[in-house]
């Protein structure tokens, strides 16, 4: 087996506590900088967020699970697959439904709201394939 | 592809959580092949094949639409 044929190299799954925490200071954070006022700037403070969210969910993504074997490898890359078609879908009609809904053929979505949907969309892809594997 | 791993377990008498030990998969692993929702990988059909002392042909057979 050469170098390309080998499996996904995960993290371990102690990581998974490492995204949590993560996850809970990219809330935390900018909401305690925001009611203490140490941090005025509304955009900052989302940025900040969101950054962090995103991060520690495709920390999350990337992370082995507790059982780990090649169906739930194969399981993995579908739900890679699925949020990556789901990704480019929804780049490519937001124009449209921004058409039908607001009458003006443009894109609003940002990076973010698509890197985050496309994140939900895989954990809710392989948690409904490992229920149904 | 049909496969007779549970008249296999049967014979050893041997639990589909215990199987899934012997070869380093989780026990739903196991079941989504014995009830052909899943084909295995080469290596994993061989590492069964060695459980039950048998060769992958006695476990694993092609159906029409394979």
């Amino acid at each position: 087996m050469n170098e390309n044929q080998k499996d996904l190299r995960l993290l371990p799954t102690y990581f998974k506590s490492i995204s949590i925490v993560l996850l809970v200071l990219s809330i935390v954070i900018p909401v305690g900088l925001s009611l203490l006022h140490w941090v005025d700037e509304k955009e900052v403070l989302k940025t900040i967020a969101l950054t962090g969210i995103i991060n520690a969910l495709f920390l999350l993504s990337i992370t082995k699970d507790k059982e780990e074997d090649e169906l739930t490898l194969k399981i993995r890359l579908k739900a890679y697959t699925f949020s990556f078609l789901w990704g480019v879908g929804y780049a490519t009609f937001t124009p449209f439904i921004n058409l039908i809904v607001d009458g003006e053929f443009v894109n609003t979505m940002n990076i973010y709201q698509l890197l985050m949907s496309m994140l939900f969309m895989y954990f809710m892809a392989k948690l409904f394939m490992k229920r149904n594997r | 592809m049909k496969n007779t791993i549970k008249v296999q377990r049967a014979i050893l008498n041997i639990t589909q959580e215990e199987l899934a030990q012997k070869i380093g998969v989780s026990r739903q692993t196991i079941n989504s092949i014995e009830k052909n929702r899943y084909v295995p990988s080469t290596i994993l059909a061989l590492k069964i094949a060695r459980v039950f002392n048998t060769s992958i042909h006695e476990i694993f057979e092609l159906e029409e639409e394979d």
